[in-house]
């Protein structure tokens, strides 16, 4: 089942006076329980084409279907809205709300859905025990380490049982051993649970798990490839 | 929206430095602005206390002509029919029936232009401060013969003491001049140096026989429950008594009504000021509040936050900011002004004689209505919700994919 689909997209800044092509027609599907890397060198338009996919932009052209919906054709509040039950985010700089928890911070996301307290309790825990921090959960994130609010940033987007993980460039703060924990993390997600997860990323040990490659160069889908990822060692 | 409070409220103590200045600067904003408002009230309620317990009382009674002319001859007819309505109103809380005549103070060696005014003690007591004001001597006792009260003014202007023998020359109703000499049996100071000057007191059955005729009442003085019934109770008075002139404290001494006024629209400057200052503060902080989490605020949006909580959040903020800086500020002020109003602000090193010549006392004693404190309640909240709307506005504008970027 195809879960994300783009066509012809085409995102232009400053178009009046110096126009840039960041995305240049792209058209891409991914289907449900994949596991995407999007790459290419900086400038690409990685970030851009995420930005487009997970409905924080608008592109200039060109539409954006999330299973049924196009959503370059919703308002902001329906946006918005859509976002919160059907998207997760994984931000490079983990960006957690710094005066909650790691709990409240996995709460918040199905307090905005409007779930009952005892059904954010039980999915944060399960989440948190999840990404390994079951002895984390009332620590604020300015007392974790980053590989640890990292985690705490994917169980937040997982909160929400969204229909994928956008992470743009997930690792890319992180030290080499809480890279690792962390894609060790997702693969299992993946794997287990078939999360679909699109990850943007010059990692190549973000690259080396996913299943399909996409590179990018000017805006434009350069390669698209479709191999066997690295398993992790158990 | 439990949790949408929670934020707000970690997030205002996030940088504490900044929200204590804020909230320390709307405290004492506040505080300040109430004990100045506390202050001012004080000194006016006091000025327009003693202007109408001094002599002009809430309603005045006289011949249609007595104000123009000022003579003796111009009285109020039937007055005992009047002193009747008034003993049965339950409006009434007192009054004075007077004789008056313009008249010269002798002494051995020195004479004063003053106003002679015949009063019933019993009368005078309930309804002006004249006996609490008394500074030297006793009042209308029967220690003398023939007694006189006379204000601190004139009795320094021509030098005598209680006891001393003066002579009082005025027109009796032949046109006659006629002369008596009393006693000063007291010496009163009133916030009024120019009454202390100009008015002294004999009995009012001395004064009629003096002037030779039983019955004159130039002025009746009368003290109301409370200074709002004046011209409701003057309508009353009108139709009972349609041939007497009846004049409300407004007309007879414009200059309290003026006060009153003028007291009400420097209050509102004065916290217009204070809150202005607070709005601008406010806006200050929270613009660099919003400048600095542009990022936080955009994962919020990101991750599905909709405006409307993020206007709420930034709203919240502001407010808790506001609120605890006008605990702050609220509760210092009203012990102020409680303390200060129960022992008073004594100001007499500051000039103290000085402030009587303008009718203020040396003892200023704050105070403020309740009112005062809702309404105040109601501005600082309008204030903060106003100030918090920009910063709001600002946040909303924010495009989160650019604003996760932001370092």
């Amino acid at each position: 089942m195809t879960v994300i689909k783009t066509e012809n997209l085409v995102k232009v800044y400053n178009s009046k006076h110096l126009p840039v092509r960041a995305v240049n027609n792209v058209s891409l599907e991914i289907e449900e329980g994949e596991f995407t890397a999007i790459v290419g060198p900086s400038g690409s338009g990685k970030t851009t084409l995420l930005n487009i996919i997970g409905g924080l932009d608008k592109p200039t052209e060109g539409k954006v279907t999330i299973a049924d919906t196009d959503i370059t054709g919703l308002s902001d509040s329906k946006l918005i809205d859509f976002r919160l039950k059907n998207i997760g985010f994984v931000f490079q700089a983990y960006n957690l709300i710094p005066v909650l928890t790691a709990r409240e911070n996995v709460n918040f996301i199905m307090l905005l859905q409007g779930r009952s307290q005892r059904e954010m309790n039980e999915r944060a825990e399960e989440l948190l025990t999840q990404v390994g921090l079951s002895d984390k959960m009332d620590v604020r994130p300015n007392k974790l380490s980053g590989g640890q609010q990292q985690r705490v940033a994917v169980a937040r987007a997982l909160a929400s049982h969204p229909r994928f993980i956008l992470a743009d460039e997930p690792t890319a703060n992180l030290d080499s051993q809480s890279a690792m924990n962390l894609l060790d993390i997702m693969w299992k997600l993946n794997q287990e649970e078939n999360i679909t997860l699109v990850f943007s990323t010059h990692d190549q040990r973000v690259i080396d798990r996913a299943r399909r490659v996409v590179t990018l160069v000017d805006g434009s889908i350069a390669k698209d490839e479709v191999r066997e990822p690295v398993v992790p060692a158990q | 929206m439990k949790t949408i409070f929670k934020i707000s409220w970690r997030n205002v103590w996030r940088n504490k430095a900044r929200s204590l200045v804020i909230i320390l600067a709307i405290g004492f904003g506040l505080w300040g602005g109430i004990f100045a408002t506390a202050f001012l009230n004080g000194v006016i309620q006091q000025m327009f206390d003693s202007g109408i317990k001094s002599h002009v009382s809430h309603i005045q009674i006289h011949h249609p002509e007595y104000d123009q002319e000022r003579l003796t001859e111009l009285y109020v007819d039937g007055y005992d029919e009047v002193e009747q309505f008034l003993s049965e109103s339950d409006e009434v809380v007192a009054f004075s029936s007077r004789t008056i005549a313009s008249g010269m103070f002798n002494t051995a060696s020195m004479v004063s232009g003053v106003e002679v005014i015949g009063i019933d003690p019993t009368q005078e007591k309930l309804t002006t401060d004249l006996k609490a004001h008394l500074v030297e001597g006793e009042y209308f006792n029967g220690e003398f013969a023939h007694p006189v009260l006379i204000g601190k003014q004139l009795a320094d202007k021509v030098k005598v003491d209680p006891g001393s023998r003066i002579v009082l020359t005025f027109q009796n109703m032949e046109g006659d001049i006629t002369s008596a000499a009393f006693r000063v049996a007291g010496i009163y100071r009133t916030a009024n140096s120019g009454i202390d000057e100009r008015n002294v007191y004999i009995m009012r059955n001395e004064m009629e026989e003096l002037l030779g005729s039983d019955g004159i009442v130039n002025e009746m003085a009368i003290l109301l429950n409370h200074h709002e019934q004046s011209g409701e109770f003057r309508e009353k008075l009108q139709q009972a008594f349609p041939d007497h002139e009846i004049r409300i404290w407004s007309e007879i001494a414009p200059e309290l009504s003026f006060m009153t006024e003028f007291s009400g629209i420097a209050m509102l400057v004065l916290v217009i000021i204070i809150l202005f200052a607070m709005a601008f503060g406010l806006l200050n902080t929270m613009l660099m509040t919003i400048f600095e989490r542009t990022n936080e605020l955009g994962v919020l949006m990101s991750v599905g936050m909709n405006k409307g909580r993020v206007f709420l959040m930034i709203m919240y903020e502001t407010c808790f900011l506001v609120i605890t800086g006008a605990v702050l500020g609220g509760v210092l002020g009203v012990i102020t002004v409680m303390l200060t109003g129960s022992s008073g602000i004594d100001l007499t090193s500051l000039g103290g004689e000085v402030l009587m010549e303008y009718g203020i006392d040396t003892i200023v004693f704050p105070t403020l209505d309740r009112i005062f404190y809702l309404n105040l309640s109601l501005l600082v909240l309008v204030t903060a919700v106003a100030a918090s709307v920009y910063p709001a506005w600002k946040a909303l504008k924010l495009n989160p994919a650019e604003a996760v970027r932001k370092e």
